[in-house]
């Protein structure tokens, strides 16, 4: 009878197994106290999961409260189902949920394995959007604001704030964070890996501040961090530009094209800023004919948005030679896409501005970030609108370094407009587990334009940039200048 | 009478632990197919996607300078050697003069498209070509102070109702049908043998002479050989739980995922199967005349549930086969992986019917072991 019993110890051995798996049950996906239901992200086929959460609008105001709402996109293999990565959306004011396909592409390969989170912050998006009217392009197109000046914006200001009717307080990057973690909590998972672009890192930074033991690892991507003011970024558009100029001046072609590039741009902003250019152009859609007042706000504005993109810079130089021979077609064409402020919560955006940046500038700051145009109307514009607003400044422990131990990759593009690397130094001098890579040539969010995104994925895996060949960050990824209306092109060949 | 079935359950449990070779073949499959099966889907998946870094002759580069960058941000660029794939992207001669006019200029791809592994990367490369082309579409509508949205007349937003786990669509079949064939073909050889096989032994005249009933007998063996079926089945999916983790689904935007609730639901699902699959392989070994015989006549009768399976798998099911045993079946346990509503009136008339076979195999078995045709294989 010693071989059936050899067969009943295996049967156990089987049964056994089953224990086996049932051990490895906690592990399985987060548990959601929040209700979700189907949803849909645009331009995102794949099927997420929306819902919202109930919270007090401040400490003090625990009565009110704000739905603040959510979505989540499903790893496609969910290895880490107790992990989830949040994307911080930038703005100040973008909607995270609009911007989901964009979330999607950037964080594709860390998808992989990880479900994506994303609130639209207080203000923005689902969760009580906070926005001004908006000129449509016909009036934007007609208007000099040279001759409104200041009151101009004030009565914008005054306009808006008696629409939204709110206090701004509530909607600063400090009040904004806890939404984050009862997201997180209401999802159920245990940890998070944080990826934040531009004013995102911002909102990550004071995540990881308040938040530590939620916080896996964290990607920085166009650092604006709490201590470095917004109202520099004149100098960061001004060493963008002046990269381009550089460009065309060392490719054979487009100085050949285009010679004296930056003396043509200084004498075109010289020339509208004392009389703007008064034209009629055709509407970008509708073909009607408008009335284009082209002032130096406006056409330093139209040249600043095209630097964000390797698409857009491409026609600057061909922009600026047209409009210096009267032909403001490729301005108008560059403008189009403003009209609807970028996407922006405008509301949400001078909350930020007003009460985390304007309060701390002094009088030397300001000086000193007026020594460029866009500073120095940013600077006007602000001390006239902020006070109408009236947002309690943020308290100033607000402004001193993250210190965190949190593994963390900073990400710089060496062409951006907005948010220059220095500005990543800045954040990490008190993050003693980061690391930050530069990208020479890549603009404004690096995520999208080089092998970031796999990079960034490796980084949630491993926590480390480790053994990642990051060569590829190295690559140029400019594109070749319009030399005429129809591309690059041109008749002799090199 | 239970003590009396449970008596002989034992005896069969124990003659069968004593045929070694049969139930190493039961569990060879067991662990086998799972792992065999993963083995094959990764090295398909790596053969039929494209490379990360996509290596093709670009002939004629220097013409188009912009468009050779542009191919390079997406990771398709000319190369040399062994890894590069046999697809030429070739400029024509006069495409600079064309770009510059305004024309369309042309590019040439010459490649086999009846190529299984090069169809990922041609399809690549021609998407690519597409956005290179809506990309500069744009920005010379953008260079004439047009808003390059008015060029996308309709903007088309898809809703896929689809979730990872049910995009698996053609894995999922196969996976359920190594589960279902499981149940068929582990327990074959144990089943041959506790009836054919006792048979020849005169082992079973011994067993008949007691004053037991012959449908207490056919009912002990179908018990013994389902409980060894449900074990493959348990085993079979667990260690396909294990062995799809490995497989990098997400490779194909999918995945697989066998939990705990699978694979409590593949077991109660399973268990009709794998008593109507008993009942059949022995009342088919019975009705052969020696032990030879019914491997063969096994292996042909077990290849009507093997196809109504494959129906299944290959999604060719009309909507009668939905309700036909095994067919439904399997459907249920691929709505279960895929997280959708298990149909369940399909499911309870399919396993009603199973139960319903089970029932006439088995009286059948128990009425040819009064018969002394049957008993001595005249």
């Amino acid at each position: 009878m010693k071989k059936p019993f050899k067969f009943k110890k295996s049967l156990v051995k089987l049964a056994l197994l089953p224990l086996v798996l049932g051990t490895v049950l906690p592990l399985q996906a987060a548990t959601s106290t929040a209700e979700l239901s189907a949803c849909y992200a645009k331009g995102l086929s794949d099927r997420a999961q929306c819902g919202k959460i109930s919270q007090p609008l401040s400490e003090t105001k625990t009565e009110q409260k704000i739905d603040i709402h959510f979505m989540v996109i499903p790893a496609i293999k969910p290895l880490y189902p107790q992990e989830a990565i949040i994307a911080f959306a930038g703005g100040p004011g973008q909607s995270a949920t609009e911007i989901a396909a964009n979330f999607e592409r950037i964080l594709k390969y860390a998808r992989e394995n990880r479900d994506i989170i994303l609130v639209d912050q207080r203000g923005t998006g689902k969760s009580n959007l906070l926005q001004c009217d908006m000129d449509d392009l016909e009036q934007q197109f007609a208007l000099n604001d040279t001759l409104l000046g200041l009151d101009f914006y004030k009565e914008d200001a005054l306009k808006c704030k008696e629409k939204l009717d709110t206090d701004l307080s509530d909607y600063t990057t400090v009040a904004a964070a806890k939404d984050f973690d009862a997201v997180r909590v209401a999802l159920g998972y245990s940890k998070l890996h944080l990826y934040g672009g531009s004013y995102g890192t911002r909102i990550a930074l004071e995540y990881m501040r308040q938040f530590p033991d939620s916080v896996a690892s964290a990607v920085l991507d166009g650092l604006a961090p709490n201590n470095q003011s917004l109202m520099a970024i004149g100098g960061a558009i001004e060493g963008s530009l002046n990269a381009l100029f550089a460009q065309c001046e060392a490719d054979k072609k487009c100085a050949n094209s285009y010679p004296n590039l930056k003396q043509q741009w200084q004498s075109l902003l010289n020339q509208v800023e004392q009389t703007p250019i008064e034209v009629s152009v055709l509407h970008p859609r509708t073909s009607k004919p408008l009335a284009m007042t082209m002032t130096k706000m406006k056409l330093f504005s139209a040249i600043r948005m095209a630097l964000y993109s390797h698409s857009f810079r491409a026609l600057v130089p061909l922009a600026i030679s047209e409009a210096t021979n009267g032909n403001l077609a490729p301005l108008v064409g560059m403008m189009a896409p403003s009209e609807d402020g970028l996407g922006l919560a405008m509301g949400m955006h001078q909350a930020i501005v007003c009460g985390e940046d304007w309060p701390r500038l002094t009088a030397a700051d300001k000086a000193k970030y007026s020594e460029n145009y866009m500073g120095e109307m940013m600077i006007t514009g602000l001390d006239a609108t902020c006070p109408i607003w009236n947002v309690s400044p943020v308290p100033s422990s607000y402004y001193e370094p993250v210190a965190s131990d949190i593994p963390t990759l900073l990400l710089s593009g060496g062409l951006d407009p907005a948010t220059p690397a220095k500005w990543a130094e800045v954040a990490m001098e008190k993050l003693s587990n980061a690391t930050h890579l530069v990208a020479p040539t890549a603009t404004h969010i690096v995520a999208g334009q080089s092998c970031a995104n796999k990079l960034i994925a490796k980084f949630y895996d491993e926590k480390t940039v480790g053994d990642f060949d990051t060569s590829c960050l190295e690559e140029d990824t400019r594109k070749q200048f319009f030399m005429n209306i129809n591309g690059p092109a041109t008749a002799n060949k090199e | 009478m239970m003590k009396l079935i449970s008596v002989l359950f034992k005896k069969e449990v124990l003659d069968a632990s004593r045929d070694k070779r049969s139930v190493m073949a039961g569990l060879y499959y067991c662990i086998g197919a799972p792992i065999l099966m993963c083995v094959l889907f990764t090295v398909m998946f790596k053969q039929m996607a494209s490379p990360d870094a996509l290596k093709i002759t670009i002939n004629n580069a220097e013409n188009a300078p912009n468009l050779v960058q542009f191919l390079a941000s997406k990771e398709i660029e000319h190369g040399e050697g062994e890894e590069v794939k046999a697809i030429t992207l070739e400029v024509s001669d006069d495409y600079q003069e064309n770009m510059m006019q305004g024309k369309s200029a042309t590019v040439f791809i010459i490649a086999d498209k009846s190529e299984q592994k090069l169809r990922s990367s041609i399809n690549r490369l021609e998407r690519n070509l597409m956005l290179y082309n809506s990309e500069v579409a744009s920005l010379r509508l953008v260079a004439r102070g047009i808003d390059p949205t008015i060029a996308r007349a309709i903007d088309v937003q898809t809703h896929d109702q689809a979730t990872p786990t049910s995009k698996g669509g053609f894995v999922l079949g196969i996976a359920t049908l190594s589960i279902i064939i499981s149940l068929f073909y582990a327990a074959m050889g144990m089943a041959i043998d506790s009836s054919a096989g006792e048979r020849e032994r005169n082992s079973l005249q011994l067993l008949l002479s007691h004053p037991i009933s012959t449908m207490h007998i056919v009912l002990a063996k179908v018990g013994a050989i389902a409980g060894f079926s449900i074990i493959a089945l348990v085993l079979t999916t667990i260690v396909s739980k294990f062995a799809y983790n490995m497989v990098p689904w997400e490779m194909m935007g999918f995945t697989v995922i066998i939990g705990p609730k699978f694979i409590i639901s593949a077991i109660i699902i399973g268990l009709p199967i794998a008593l109507m699959s008993a009942s059949l392989l022995i009342f088919i070994s019975f009705l052969a005349k020696s032990f030879k015989e019914a491997q063969s006549y096994v292996a042909m009768a077990l290849f009507i549930p093997v196809m109504m399976s494959m129906a299944t798998t290959y999604d060719i099911a009309t909507d009668i086969m939905q309700w036909m045993p095994i067919a439904a079946q399997q459907n249920a346990m691929i709505e279960i992986i895929k997280g959708n509503a298990i149909p369940v009136p399909q499911l309870l008339l399919s396993s009603a019917v199973t139960l319903g076979l089970f029932a006439i195999f088995t009286y059948l078995s128990s009425r040819m072991l009064k018969s002394e045709k049957v008993v001595f294989g005249l």
